[in-house]
């Protein structure tokens, strides 16, 4: 009896620690910290008060959760950078110390401040203590959350069957997760079916034979060629798909995505006087060279042919290496044939891809240098180019002009992207969660992506990625349960008239309109905790936890 | 068998292969030469394209 | 990074070293050298107490050598673990001097003189190797002059200058001009100790030194001791004097660097050195320059490469952005040779290809870029495993199993395996991860 009333006395009363970060030089150079710190001691609730060199180191993480011991914080208030990378830290490290995680709260005192009011100490220092109070006021209207807790299904969808969606699939499989494998078109193997040889001097089609019998032969991988995914439903775990083969439908599940759709060559219409027969693209030349078709001896590569332009501004990747390759090969079997490749810069990254360089100089293919606003002019059999380094208009006689056009997305990616609510770039790749740090994930969970459809890959780079996504899916789909945030959208439904405007202010789809009750309802699965809901709500029935009226008034009384 | 794995070398590639290994349930052992983990990446100020703080 | 160090799946053993190794895939047994920090890591809470009170200053080998650090120090501040070592090299207690300040300070009492390297023995279903690479050594191109050039620095050495957590806060002092600042600092210290000399005598004759001094020189003090001595002392003290404020002088005409130039392509596509090329560097060189636009508007910068090599996702608009709005131009060419020039201003000399003319430019500071070398380690680490390295001395792999090495259940990942930049590193770990648990699922289907 005695300990209940003394915890809801704490409840009554919040204590608060707070904690100010320097971030090295990041905050502590633009404003007064110690001051800060000094100023959060003297606000109501506050009982303890601590600035750290950084915060998120270990000492600092330390010293938050033996304060909440020692000190028997009931609310922890950090102020220094944004929550967006930090707030998971700090929360779990209170949820560590048995302080319910639901009860920190963050103060953005760099990004926000430090950062933007860089020489002008004094009043940074004065905007770092009206938002430390606010997030202090805030705090005190916290109220403890519980995760949410829910069903995983131990399958994954791959759309896509080239030598990404292949490898991922293979490497699902050899980790006992099952596959449901969809290709749009009528066989597997993507675009390694058009390409003569790789790089090393092996046949593509041999590669590609291989891994395909390998994933066919697998118990745990349905491949449905043919196929598209013509809808799909649910979320992380629990996704659910209407695949199209054609001529039936078939209803399948999954608990993670992963899109491999490749992309393809441009077909450069109108470039260069490109018409398919003198003047080709690479992908064309690879069918001659697998056909023996080739019959030209006096060979001009250009470049960056509608790339690294201004409408496009990309840079394809592979095509340097890929041009280099076909010029090889050339040479190989016919050693007398004349080749010159025309470039801006030869994107020959790494090991292997520059040593290619080196042996094609060293059989005597030419390399030239152009620049970008004088391209090449082919006319009549013959490429003119400004050569920088003499200062000249060179002609070459030629009877055949290859062009090295970039890749671009598959044309159907835009309509993936939306069917899966997934961002595409300006280029329309699909758009990965974080480009350094988070490759092969998308930002909605539960999907990843790999290969081609990211940006233009080399077949190994496609192969490494197909295998390493398979690893980032199974990090979810090994675990027993999902757990995730609790800060998600309710809405009251004595109170909801049923309006249905949350429904299209939210961009996860995770509201729906219950017919029979009439009111407006949220997967707490979906919802990401965006708010936008509880902004567009006329009746103020949505809410989201963590952000509850109360709280922000609280926050915005307190300036 | 041993469900354990080995991880030589704590900076940016050894870190991540670490995390996802740890995520997906198992067990791992990261050594690092140097006093503290991060790798050359510790020491990169910003990152491009989207210049992020390196740690 | 923080995730790793508090993962509970994750066993982290820093500053140890894996020593041997036998066994096959699915049951290696490893052994490791925990290596002797003199701290213990429990204890340990990271306050840095120590490191302020130690009297031994080292040179920094995490800001690249410059400035310095305690001969018990932090890898660096948010390092994990945060647990200081002592450097066994340097430290005065260890080398069987009188010290021991870091243990008298150490409220945590974490300071332990005795601590022996440990070994421990593990047994691994697989291992990953992700040792990464070695910084090339730009000295060894003599034509570049990195070692007599004070202000020709390399691009990770840059890197600390524009870190705020760097020797120099974020600011682009030349490394020329902090060693003047450095003297001064020095020269103000030996003249504060003259002073309080000088201070004595003044009180113990009631009399002030330059006016001693004057008469002193007009024979007035004949040749006692004491007269001796503080002339002595005070012709010291001007000379001091004279020097701090001519530095002083010189220093006022000091500004952070704004000229830089940007050299490619240092030990990589170089026959003498490596043939291979580094990958990142070209975009590691447009990012620096952007952020030293970033921290000073009026910032310039030349890259001077033979190709600019931005192939990755939004690299090349990133280098377009730099074109147009940070102030970089972009240089086709290898440079020939930098020479000295004055105030200690790098030369550049190379081949403008457009007026087909030798060029010389003087820059306020030259940062090399540096290629991505085959770790001295891994050499020593591949026999350790009994792994191949290929012909450029990474690990070896095949295109096709682009993370298998050459021993089954060794899997290779980042910039030991090839060159690569951040995204290429991380998405090849993903993809060491998956080929580890594929081999550890094949054994435990059969078990």
């Amino acid at each position: 009896m005695a300990d209940q009333i003394k915890k809801e006395n704490a409840e009554e009363k919040p204590r608060i620690g707070v904690f100010v970060c320097d971030c090295g030089s990041n905050i502590a150079g633009h404003l007064d910290c110690e001051s800060v710190a000094e100023y959060a001691s003297t606000l109501p609730g506050v009982v303890f008060t601590k600035e750290n060199l950084y915060t998120c180191s270990e000492s600092g993480i330390a010293e938050i959760q033996q304060s909440i011991k020692e000190h028997h914080l009931t609310r922890v208030v950090v102020a220094s950078c944004s929550p967006r990378t930090h707030q998971p830290l700090f929360a779990g490290s209170c949820a560590q110390a048995g302080l319910n995680p639901y009860l920190f709260e963050m103060v953005n005192i760099r990004d926000q401040c430090s950062w933007v009011h860089m020489g002008q100490r004094e009043n940074a220092t004065e905007k770092a203590k009206n938002l430390v109070r606010m997030g202090v006021a805030k705090s005190v209207t916290l109220e403890p959350q519980k995760e949410i807790e829910s069903s995983l299904i131990r399958k994954v969808l791959v759309i896509g069957g080239g030598m990404a969606g292949l490898s991922a699939a293979d490497a699902f499989a050899a980790m006992g997760i099952e596959v449901i494998l969809v290709e749009k078109s009528g066989a597997l193997g993507g675009l390694l079916r058009k390409i003569n040889r790789l790089a090393n001097g092996e046949a593509a089609i041999d590669v590609i034979s291989n891994l395909i019998e390998k994933v066919e032969s697998r118990s745990n991988i349905s491949v449905y060629t043919g196929s598209e995914v013509k809808s799909i439903g649910g979320y992380i775990g629990n996704f659910n798909m209407t695949v199209s083969t054609g001529d039936k439908n078939i209803e399948e599940s999954a608990g993670c995505v992963v899109v491999a759709t490749g992309a393809l060559p441009w077909v450069p219409e109108g470039l260069y006087g490109y018409n398919g027969e003198g003047v080709i693209t690479q992908i064309e030349l690879e069918d001659r060279l697998k056909t023996g078709a080739l019959n030209a001896s006096q060979i001009v590569m250009i470049q960056c042919a509608g790339a690294r332009t201004n409408n496009r501004e990309f840079c394809s990747r592979i095509c340097c290496m890929t041009a280099v390759k076909n010029a090889l090969i050339i040479k190989e079997y016919k050693p007398d044939s004349e080749i010159h490749i025309l470039y801006r810069d030869m994107q020959m990254y790494g090991t292997e891809k520059e040593k290619m360089l080196w042996d094609a100089r060293g059989k005597g293919i030419r390399f030239h240098v152009f620049d970008k606003d004088k391209p090449p002019d082919v006319k009549n059999g013959k490429v003119h180019f400004f050569q920088p380094l003499l200062g000249e208009t060179r002609e070459i006689p030629c009877d055949l002009v290859v062009l090295s056009t970039p890749l671009l997305p598959n044309e159907n990616a835009r309509n993936l992207a939306r069917t899966f609510r997934v961002p595409v770039d300006q280029n329309g790749f699909f758009l990965e969660a974080h480009a350094k740090l988070r490759p092969l994930d998308f930002a909605a969970d539960g999907i990843f992506l790999c290969g081609s459809a990211r940006y233009p890959a080399t077949t190994a780079e496609a192969r490494s990625q197909g295998i390493g996504v398979a690893s980032r899916a199974a990090g979810i789909l090994f675990k027993e349960k999902l757990v995730t945030s609790a800060i998600v959208a309710g809405i009251r439904d004595d109170t909801c008239v049923g309006c249905m405007i949350c429904l299209n202010a939210c961009p996860y789809q995770a509201i729906s309109f219950n017919e029979i009750s009439n009111v407006c309802e949220v997967n707490v699965i979906l919802c990401k905790g965006c708010g936008n809901c509880a902004a567009a709500c006329p009746s103020h029935s949505a809410r989201l936890k963590g952000f509850m009226q109360k709280q922000v008034l609280a926050q915005i009384r307190a300036f | 068998m041993n469900k354990d794995i080995l991880i030589i070398g704590a900076g940016i590639a050894g870190i991540q292969a670490s995390l996802d290994l740890a995520e997906m349930g198992f067990m791992v052992h990261l050594v690092e030469q140097l006093p503290s983990i991060g790798g050359k990446m510790a020491q990169l100020d910003k990152t491009f394209p989207t210049n992020d703080c390196a740690i | 990074m923080l995730d790793a160090g508090r993962h509970p799946n994750i066993d982290l053993m820093a500053y140890s070293e894996v020593e041997s190794m036998e066994g096959e895939s699915g049951a290696f047994e490893i052994r490791i050298c925990r290596k002797a920090r003199f701290v213990n890591e429990d204890q340990c809470t990271g306050c840095g107490t120590c490191a302020e009170k130690c009297p031994i200053q080292v040179s920094d080998s995490f800001n690249m050598g410059q400035g310095t650090r305690s001969a018990i120090y932090s890898w660096f501040a948010q390092g994990i673990p945060s647990t200081h070592t002592i450097d066994a090299k340097y430290c005065r207690q260890l080398n069987g001097k009188k010290c021991g300040i870091c243990q008298k300070v150490c409220q945590a009492d974490a300071i332990d003189f005795n601590q022996k390297d440990k070994i421990v023995n593990l047994t691994v279903g697989a291992v990953i190797v992700a040792a990464g690479y070695d910084i090339f050594d730009p000295s060894r191109i003599p034509e570049y002059r990195y070692r007599d050039q004070p202000n020709v620095i390399t691009s990770m050495e840059f890197e600390r200058l524009l870190s705020a957590g760097g020797p120099t806060a974020g600011h682009l002092n030349r490394p020329s001009d902090r060693t003047v600042i450095e003297e001064i600092a020095v020269l103000e210290k030996k003249a504060k100790k003259s002073e309080k000399m000088l201070g004595k005598y003044e009180e113990k004759y009631k009399m002030v030194s330059e006016r001693f001094y004057r008469a002193f020189q007009s024979g007035e003090h004949g040749d006692e001791k004491d007269s001796v001595k503080w002339a002595d002392k005070y012709k010291a003290y001007l000379e001091i004097k004279s020097k701090r404020e001519a530095l002083k002088t010189r220093a006022e005409r000091f500004s952070t660097a704004k000229n830089l130039a940007f050299i490619q392509c240092v030990g990589s596509r170089d026959f003498r050195f490596y043939q291979f090329c580094s990958g990142y560097c070209c975009m590691h060189s447009i990012k620096e320059a952007i952020i030293a636009h970033e921290h000073e508007p009026e910032t310039r910068s030349v890259i001077f490469g033979m190709d600019i090599r931005a192939v990755g996702k939004g690299f090349e608009e990133y280098k377009i952005r730099g074109g147009n709005h940070s102030n970089i131009s972009y240089h086709r060419g290898r440079v020939a040779e930098i020479r000295g020039g004055p105030d200690n201003h790098p030369v550049v000399i190379y081949e403008d290809t457009i007026s087909q003319t030798v060029k010389k430019e003087a820059f306020d500071m030259v940062i090399l870029a540096t290629a991505c070398a085959p770790g001295k380690s891994l050499k020593k680490l591949a026999s350790v495993l009994d792994a191949e390295l290929d012909e450029f001395g990474f690990l070896k792999t095949n295109h096709l199993q682009p993370v298998d090495t050459t021993r089954e259940g060794i899997f290779v990942c980042g910039c030991a395996q090839s060159p690569m930049d951040i995204p290429e590193s991380v998405s090849q770990a993903s993809s060491a991860a998956s080929r580890a648990v594929q081999v550890l699922m094949t054994y435990r289907k059969v078990s």
